[in-house]
């Protein structure tokens, strides 16, 4: 059975490519997905490792909770305390502040590409360090600083010269003293940009005066290092903690599994779309393949072959072709992720280049999804397989299976739909522990839902396709009569191949109406909610230094109101059992009045207490049993408490701008989880000319590289432009099943013009030329692809209603639909129907006739 | 019952030094080997022959299914070998028709729509009347709206033989039209057949090798290894049978 299964797949070397292919393609997107998160973590476990070499324990401020970016500073007198425990060789305080930018000769500030922007003092010990001077000297005193080599390289520096830096505490002038590199001194800069002080004026200028991010130490050599560390542990006072350098490598490379783990995650579930998608158009594939094989599989029977020897040969077929198309996936999933490195590219997301680890793991996975998916899709077809009678071989067939669709496809199918229908449902409209359970619940059951369409399409089919098809006989006259008989004369396969599109489209439509709900919802809200005329945003990740507020109102520009986010945990007696992570937003709650039409409903904002108020959201409000005037404790990430009073309940929150709590920046200041930026700053104008304030905001601004100054209309049209970016990415990766889709149509009309050679020979011979053959099969493909569109776009409007309708209305208030791009998703589905056409089409026409006409 | 002498001069399609060779050196076959051959008008011929005697062959070439090596085929005025791919479909749809063994039908279609089906990729209506009138004599006309596998194999068969003369071609090609039905309905359709040629004039060229089947014809040409080698006019079962056996056949 096994050579029998081997030969018969050699002799059909086209239907072995066709069903191959479609799972290469799914396990390609898995191998990359995978190769693509593992290069991300093998090249930040590399920078982990090389910059925790030189020293043995780092010493830091504990976490309260969240992650440990977010570890609170400590005082620097700690390292005197340090440096004295017996067995530390060398201990040097350290920090870190992003957004530090030099202005080079020309006037023209350093950026990276999405890289920091890091401001760091000199360590004596560069081993402890891993700061190495490559040129000059290390910056002595208030007016001096260093550069890293390569930004020194890429941009108009001299050493000797002065030049601006723009720090935390506004733009200042030093002498550019030297350059340096982080890491082995043979290492890059890993895409940071670097400017370096002496530690005191470090701590002055990046706002970090008498404190440190952490403490560094060696202990001398041979010392116990367990015992060095009690005693350091011993010597410290609360709040803080010791970590060998291993651990610190270790957390530095798994810090970034907060993004490369969904980045995963995100590309393994396009990978299962396609996968999923491939399913059908294989076993759509196996189904017509043994229908046209029922000569030969009756021969086997008649010849003895057992119903199970059958059934082995036909699993056996899709083994090897799972197999095959598995190998060939992992070659082309290191491709793959090259690919994918240079799609985020273009989508302006750089990926840091790095090595290509191919990992067991992935191997493994790329067997099993490549096997597993292709001998599911086998199952059906093979058990069918393994039913044909002995004689079926002797009696006429034409391989259509038209008129025999049996009673149970409605009742599956209507359970499937239900089953479906109450997954997604759930996983919409439930409470859920976990946001894994959830997406899992919806994922699941959105499958069921497409498996259930997949069930009950044959049974509209083909009055659908002929309604669909109805204009063609009139447009293209026999071709077009011809091209909506044949796509309705099988239900069942019109379905099966029209059902891979229906999934991709559906997918595509949600993703659309989802989109425009949202920014509908958000330009909106933004008009309504958002009174300032500018907003300012900074290009860097760390935000905009705070003093550039302090000058935009020393300018006299008007109402600035500054606005940031911090995570925090908030407790309260009025509700005890409850304790919830998020943000707080912290602002001026004495201005925000002037900028945003908060909708207080309780209370008053002028009322308030800004050293004590707390601003709630009503939802929240309501759900926390919160009024004016109970008490609330905040808890910041430093472990530090802020003991705050309801001042007032308010309706409108605003997204990214404000949320649902808001505290005052003026008690927010005072807690070591305060930095030097914020996140956003809005500008009310005084009423004047709006080419006046402008001028004037821009004259501040010129000192703030950073700084990104919009309007209203501005700042709704990049934030759109964002969203649009990132839909954009999510369609071309659901572009991918669409191209699934594509194969399924060619698979189908490959197969069913080779079934049908003796019409088309017929066709021929009494006059249709090559050209109307041709155009008889475009349109059958186009009816297919118009009817899996029309089924699909109407599923993805279903389920992108249900998600808008599910999603909360802070987010989400509104449903619309993009009518335009919906239309133009069943255009393009028809052209990728005349696309799959082209080489059926061309085997059709290069058919010979004789031999298509020939009776024996 | 023969045609007129007039028309009986006249030629529907003839060959002239046709020869149909496949390979080359030793492995050369001469499936036509410098055939002449004239078909009339409204005449009724056999071709009749064993097995790789070329029949088919010939068949395929004359009507411009298949093309020959060297010499001549001529439908009307008409020079086969000096067509394109694309002239010789259209010289099929608009000039010649087509009777085959089996797979005869479109079976998406009805039975009046492939009996038009060569005027409708045509683009043309046709000659109505005409059809009607093909029709009644296929005695189908209450079964013309259903499809192929509505119908019964005899059925099939007068479909076909229908469509081949609704266009009025110049002439008709028939390739064992009777080898898939029994012989009753064998007879239906050569009847139907020879009073096409009796009654409406047609030109029909059969391959066939059932001598009652070539009996229904006027004349008999018989074909061994690529050559004509003998003919018979007005042929009985019984000396059809005669020549066959001293042809060794």
């Amino acid at each position: 059975m096994l050579r029998l299964a081997l030969k018969s797949l050699l002799a059909h070397k086209i239907r072995f490519a066709l069903t191959a292919g479609t799972i290469v393609l799914g396990v390609t997107f898995v191998v990359a997905a995978f190769v693509t998160a593992d290069s991300l973590r093998s090249t930040f476990d590399e920078i982990g490792v090389d910059i925790n070499t030189g020293k043995d324990f780092t010493v830091r401020g504990a976490l309260g909770f969240g992650e440990i970016a977010n570890a609170p500073p400590i005082p620097d007198n700690l390292t005197a305390g340090i440096r004295a425990v017996e067995g530390v060789e060398v201990a040097e305080g350290r920090f870190f502040v992003d957004g530090v930018i030099p202005v080079d000769g020309s006037g023209e500030a350093v950026s990276t590409l999405g890289g920091p922007l890091a401001g760091v003092n000199w360590l004596e010990d560069e081993s402890l360090s891993q700061y190495f001077l490559i040129a000059g000297q290390w910056p002595q005193g208030s007016s001096q600083f260093a550069i890293g080599a390569e930004t020194f390289a890429d941009y108009d520096f001299e050493l000797g010269q002065d030049y601006q830096v723009v720090t935390p505490t506004g733009p200042r002038t030093f002498t550019l003293t030297g350059t340096m590199q982080f890491g082995f001194p043979e290492s890059a800069g890993a895409g940071v940009v670097f400017s370096v002080f002496d530690t005191a004026t470090a701590q002055e200028v990046l706002g970090y005066e008498g404190l440190f991010n952490e403490i560094d130490l060696r202990a001398v050599p041979g010392a116990d290092l367990e015992e060095v560390r009690s005693r350091i542990e011993a010597a410290l006072p609360a709040g803080t903690e010791v970590i060998s350098s291993e651990e610190a490598a270790e957390e530095f490379g798994d810090f970034f599994e907060f993004i490369i783990g969904p980045l995963q995650t995100i590309l393994l579930t396009f990978a299962f779309v396609v996968l999923f998608v491939s399913t059908f158009i294989i076993s759509n594939t196996f189904n017509i393949v043994l229908g046209q094989r029922v000569c030969e599989l009756s021969l086997l029977r008649a010849l003895g072959a057992t119903p199970r020897q059958v059934r082995r040969s036909v699993l056996i077929e899709s083994l090897v072709i799972g197999l095959a198309a598995s190998a060939a996936g992992i070659g082309l999933g290191m491709l793959g992720a090259l690919g994918l490195g240079a799609l985020f590219d273009a989508f302006g997301a750089s990926l840091p280049d790095g090595p290509m680890p191919l990992r067991p793991r992935t191997v493994a996975w790329a067997f099993a999804v490549g096997v597993g998916f292709t001998v599911i899709a086998s199952l059906v077809p093979a058990v069918k397989a393994s039913r044909v009678s002995p004689v079926a071989g002797l009696q006429e067939s034409n391989g259509d299976d038209g008129g025999h669709l049996r009673l149970w496809r409605p009742i599956v199918g209507a359970a499937l739909a239900a089953v479906g229908l109450v997954l997604t449902g759930r996983g919409l409209f439930a409470d859920f522990d976990s946001t894994t359970a959830q997406l899992l619940s919806l994922g699941v059951g959105a499958a069921v839902v497409f498996v259930a369409v997949a069930v009950l399409s044959p049974l509209i089919a083909g009055p659908v396709v002929s309604a669909l098809a109805g204009p063609l006989p009139r447009l293209l006259r026999t071709p077009g009569r011809l091209a909506r008989d044949n796509a309705a004369r099988s239900p069942r396969r019109t379905a099966a191949t029209a059902v891979a599109l229906t999934i991709g489209l559906a997918l595509v439509a949600m993703v659309l109406v989802v989109g425009q709900s949202l920014k509908d919802t958000f330009s909106d809200s933004l008009s309504s909610a958002l009174r300032a005329d500018y907003i300012i945003s900074a290009e860097t990740f760390s935000g905009v230094p705070k003093t550039l507020a302090e000058d935009l109102r020393g300018a006299g520009a008007g109402t600035v109101v500054g606005l940031d986010q911090d995570v925090v945990q908030i407790l309260s007696p009025v509700a005890p059992d409850r304790i919830e992570q998020t943000e707080v937003t912290v602002t001026d709650l004495a201005a925000i009045g002037e900028i945003a039409n908060l909708d207080v409903t309780e209370g008053s904002l002028s009322a308030i207490d800004p050293d004590s108020a707390l601003l709630v959201n009503h939802d929240r409000a309501a759900e926390w049993g919160l009024s004016v005037g109970d008490p609330v404790e905040l808890m910041l990430v430093s472990g530090e408490t802020l003991s705050v009073t309801v001042g007032a309940v308010f309706t409108e929150t605003q997204q990214p701008f404000w949320g649902e709590w808001l505290i005052d920046q003026s008690l927010h200041q005072q807690t070591v989880a305060a930095d030097a930026f914020e996140q956003w700053v809005a500008v009310k104008g005084t009423g004047a000319e709006p080419e006046t304030t402008q001028a004037l905001l821009e004259q501040v601004l010129s000192d703030y590289p950073q700084a990104n100054l919009e309007d209203r209309q501005q700042f709704q049209e990049s934030a759109e432009s964002n969203l649009n970016t990132v839909l954009a990415l999510v369609n071309v990766f659901l572009l991918f099943a669409l191209v699934v889709a594509l194969v399924g149509i060619v698979n189908t009309l490959t197969l069913s013009v080779f079934e049908r050679t003796h019409e088309i020979g017929l066709l021929r011979a009494v006059g249709m030329t090559r050209r109307q053959l041709r155009r008889v099969i475009r349109w059958e493909a186009a009816t297919i692809a118009l009817y899996g569109a029309i089924v699909g776009v109407a599923l993805g409007l279903a389920f992108g209603v249900a998600l808008s309708v599910a999603i909360p209305d802070e987010v989400i208030d509104r449903v619309s639909v993009p009518g335009v791009q919906m239309v133009g998703l069943v255009a393009v589905a028809v052209a990728f129907g005349l696309l799959a056409a082209i080489f059926p089409s061309y085997r059709a026409g290069r058919m010979n006739v004789l031999e298509a006409i020939a009776t024996d | 019952m023969t045609a007129s002498p007039a028309q009986a001069l006249a030629t529907a399609a003839r060959a002239v030094a046709a020869s149909k060779i496949y390979g080359s050196g030793d492995t050369e076959v001469r499936a036509l080997d410098a055939i002449d051959v004239d078909f009339e008008q409204g005449r009724f011929t056999a071709i009749m022959g064993p097995s790789g005697s070329g029949k088919s062959t010939l068949m395929h070439c004359m009507a411009g299914l298949d093309t020959v090596t060297s010499g001549q085929v001529i439908i009307g005025d008409t020079d086969l070998t000096t067509l394109s791919e694309k002239d010789l479909t259209l010289l099929r749809r608009d000039n010649v028709g087509f009777v085959f063994q089996a797979y005869n039908l479109v079976p998406t279609l009805t039975a009046i729509e492939n009996i038009t089906l060569p005027m409708d990729l045509a683009g043309s209506a046709g000659d109505t009347a005409w059809i009607d009138e093909v029709v009644g004599a296929t005695g189908l006309t209450d079964r013309v709206k259903h499809r192929p596998n509505e119908l019964s194999g005899g059925q099939q068969q007068r479909v076909a033989v229908a469509r081949a003369l609704a266009g009025r071609p110049q002439i008709i090609f028939a390739d064992e039209p009777t080898g898939n039905v029994d012989s009753n309905t064998a007879g239906e359709i050569l009847g139907f057949m020879r009073s096409a040629v009796d009654q409406m004039g047609q030109t029909i060229v059969m391959v066939t090798h059932d001598p009652v089947a070539a009996s229904y014809a006027d004349r008999v040409v018989f074909l061994v290894d690529g050559k004509i080698v003998d003919e018979l006019a007005d042929p009985t079962p019984q000396t059809i049978r005669d020549h066959m056996t001293r042809l060794g056949a």
